[in-house]
């Protein structure tokens, strides 16, 4: 009996979702069958390859900043767990700022206040706009890694740490050997929501001049200049962001209730 | 007062810093009014939100699939489309459709908008939090009430509503100050609120830094004072001998 | 107190042939029980037999699918909405193997809530008659303490006045001790035994089974769903006619059907730890 349900489980899915199959099946036919005369669908092909490029854009500076502030993070975490009040401070410090500042306010600050070439020994180096967004959204993904951090070495229970120690294990053993392999299975579900709201927020780089998805999209309907393309483009635009994040947020939810129970 | 601003400029002069926009009454004008904008956007989104928060809440735990479906659809939808998108497709979408259809009657202003959208926006985050929060209460605690003749309606705002509450507060709070630095977004549509005055103020007299460092002082101040109204009420609703 | 064997008036609470299912496990296969005014009841048997069902079913917490129940004048089988339930519960006191205080109510709030809104008694009266019930549980000096705050055995000293609170034509009470730490279990039993003392109409699932025993006029032994047997304390545990019943209460005395001596025995405890790790 188990075995049979637990087996039918993936068929079951348009079953238990009727509505939705139908909803599904209704509007890939009008898009295949109401889309080519339509102007506005039209127009909406035509610009469709500078959409996919554009959400490239957003996509590259969201693995990047999660890249740069995932290293910065846990550099800056360990520090905010270490025994020494002098490393201990500033790691606080910057967490601090960083995680109660509104994102937009640093990417603000990285684009206007960091110069916009770097002189490396004698050469100039081109720093593009992208780049200063990524650091923006970099500082404050840093901030969240370091506290996803301590969270996941604080709900490792103490007993670990006597363990270890009554098993004369040094603290540096005890952090590489037993606890940071824990913490990295806890670590995994917010640290990938956060990378879905680092996703979202490559949404502001627009503001900035960064040419993305909604940069695109705003030069798209200005230059076409149609009411329907206009309401279409701008939840396609949604509808991208949320065909990116929502299966990372079921897959973050998924290994939540599954660690929960292990 | 203008003393105090003299002597603070020079001060902050010895660090290099130039806040001489302070002296000059129309940009600190314009700096004050901006302040008094974000303060005004965050009161009216923090009561939107909540309302917002409850009534989805509501249908969620409803326990009707026609009210549950389409608040978990407008919840995921929410959770994970970026807050701009969000704000471009009401304000730029549904306010030039609005405008196409009632012309200069349309009633709403970008300030609304923002208001709109961030209620609506965070109103998701607070109903999970709410429906977590209705569903920790005890099953066996509502069974008590029942069994003191409470009717449902009395079950829910003296037993089951004000212990959901109780569950619910530390993740509405971090909502709610999550809220305030959210509203920096309403610059994007050109509501006068204190990004948006630092931005005036900045391409005019390049002085970023020291505007950067007052907008996360003031925002740093407005998540501050949340917070602690936050932790004052999460100490007045406290259950002695339950958490912490 | 009037013996089993001579009953003339007409039973406080009557059921008749209850069934009740959930899915398919059928919990009640047709239950038969009576209880006389002023009578204390005891409902024995082991784990899953369907106690706790039986006392829900009274209440009208849970509605069986088939047969008749009485309580008083109200036949609550054929009560159709909430709202005449609510009138019944009115009437009859429930208390919870898990307390089930209000955690965000002070002790007395919790006394004085539900009279309140519910009864509308005014809140000066509510409270004056809450606090002489925390003085007969011997909780007085802890009205503003709040639940949390109280041990197991005072949380369930309260959720007993918090019945009595309502004053309730009787009270049922469901598993009390089982969720108790052993030294605890003897306060709350003693307040049991004054209420009995007193007249008021008592029906307890227990699986203590000495206090059954001692304050019990009537005694019932369930067993998946049936009523196994029933009569008087007396009879069940000195001389049950059922082999069932026998192999029960020998498993559940931990001896040979041999009585032990009385109050105060060590496994007394035993049998609690036993049972009490349904928590």
């Amino acid at each position: 009996m188990a075995i049979d349900s637990s087996a039918s489980l993936p068929l079951s899915w348009p079953r238990r979702h009727p509505g939705k199959l139908v909803l599904l099946a209704a509007l890939a036919l009008l898009l295949i069958f109401g889309a080519p005369k339509s102007p506005v669908f039209a127009a909406l092909y035509e610009w469709s390859p500078a959409l996919a490029v554009g959400f490239g854009q957003n996509i590259l500076i969201s693995l990047l900043a999660i890249a740069i502030g995932s290293l910065l993070g846990l550099l800056i975490g360990a520090l905010a767990v270490s025994p020494l009040w002098i490393t201990r401070l500033p790691a606080r410090i910057w967490v601090q700022v960083f995680r109660n500042a509104p994102w937009l306010v640093l990417i603000y600050f990285t684009t206007y206040v960091f110069p916009f070439e770097l002189h490396i020994g004698k050469s100039w180096i081109a720093f593009p706009d992208w780049v200063k967004v990524t650091i923006g959204l970099a500082l404050p993904a840093s901030a969240n890694v370091a506290e996803i951090f301590r969270g996941a070495i604080g709900s490792i229970p103490s007993t670990q740490w006597e363990a270890s120690r009554s098993l004369a294990f040094t603290r540096g053993q005890i952090f590489r050997s037993i606890i940071l392999p824990q913490c990295f299975k806890r670590m995994l579900p917010p640290w990938m929501n956060l990378y879905a709201v680092i996703t979202m927020g490559t949404a502001l780089a627009s503001l900035v001049g960064v040419h993305d998805l909604i940069d695109t999209a705003q030069i798209a309907s200005n230059t076409v200049n149609l009411t329907g393309f206009t309401v279409l483009i701008y939840f396609s635009v949604l509808a991208l962001f949320f065909a990116y994040c929502y299966p990372i947020s079921r897959i973050t939810q998924f290994l939540e209730r599954r660690y929960a129970f292990s | 007062m203008s003393h105090w601003l003299e002597w603070f400029v020079q001060w902050t002069a010895k660090f290099g810093l130039n806040y001489s926009f302070l002296l000059d009454a129309y940009q600190r004008g314009s700096m004050v009014n901006g302040a008094l904008t974000t303060i005004l956007l965050c009161l009216f989104t923090i009561i939107g939100s909540l309302l917002a928060g409850v009534a989805l809440a509501a249908m969620l735990t409803s326990g009707k699939a026609y009210l549950a479906k389409p608040a978990r659809v407008f919840i995921e939808v929410t959770r994970n489309t970026p807050t701009l998108v969000q704000l471009y497709c009401a304000f730029l979408v549904l306010n030039m459709l609005l405008t196409q259809a009632v012309g200069t009657a349309n009633p709403l202003t970008p300030f609304a908008w923002v208001v709109i959208v961030i209620s609506l926006h965070k109103g998701a985050f607070h109903a999970e939090a709410l429906r977590a929060g209705i569903e920790a209460v005890p099953v066996v605690t509502l069974e008590a009430a029942s069994s003191l003749a409470f009717s449902s309606r009395q079950l829910l705002w003296n037993v089951q509503l004000p212990l959901a509450m109780r569950f619910a507060l530390p993740s509405l709070i971090n909502n709610l100050i999550d809220l305030v630095k959210m509203t920096a977004v309403a610059s994007a549509i050109a509501v006068g609120d204190i990004t948006y005055a630092s931005i005036m103020i900045w391409t005019q007299s390049d002085n970023v830094l020291e505007l950067m460092i007052v907008l996360l002082a003031f925002f740093g101040l407005l998540s501050f004072v949340v917070n602690c109204v936050g932790r004052a009420l999460e100490a007045k609703l406290r259950m002695p001998g339950y958490g912490h | 107190m009037p013996s089993p064997e001579t009953r003339a008036e007409q039973p406080l609470i009557s059921l008749r042939d209850i069934h009740l299912s959930f899915g398919s496990n059928r919990v009640l296969r047709g239950i038969d029980l009576d209880v006389q005014r002023g009578q204390a009841v005891s409902i024995i048997g082991p784990s899953g037999s369907g106690k706790s069902t039986i006392l829900r079913c009274i209440t009208g917490l849970l509605q069986p699918q088939r047969g008749n129940i009485r309580v008083g004048e109200t036949e609550v089988h054929k009560l159709k909405s909430e709202a005449q339930r609510i009138e019944l519960r009115k009437r009859v006191g429930f208390v919870f193997q898990q307390y089930n205080l209000f955690p965000h109510l002070s002790v007395l709030e919790n006394l004085v809530i539900a009279p309140r809104k519910v009864l509308g008694r005014n809140s000066a009266q509510a409270e004056q008659e809450a606090r002489a019930l925390l003085a007969k549980v011997r909780m007085e000096h802890k009205a503003d303490a709040y639940p949390g705050q109280l041990s197991g055995g005072q949380q369930q000293r309260v959720a007993i006045a918090r019945a009595l609170a309502m004053r309730p034509e009787l009270i049922l009470f469901d598993e009390v001790t089982s969720a108790l730490d052993p030294e605890t279990v003897g306060e709350v039993l003693t307040v049991i035994r004054e209420l009995t003392e007193e007249g008021m109409t008592c029906v307890l699932v227990t699986h203590e089974m000495r206090f059954a025993e001692d304050i019990s006029d009537v005694v019932y032994f369930t067993e998946n769903g049936l009523i196994v047997e029933h009569g008087s304390a007396e009879q069940i545990f000195q001389r049950p006619v059922s082999e069932r019943t026998q192999a029960f209460l020998r498993h559940a005395l931990g001896d040979a059907g041999r009585r032990p001596a009385a109050a105060g025995d060590p496994y007394l405890l035993s049998n609690i730890s036993r049972y009490g790790l349904s928590v």
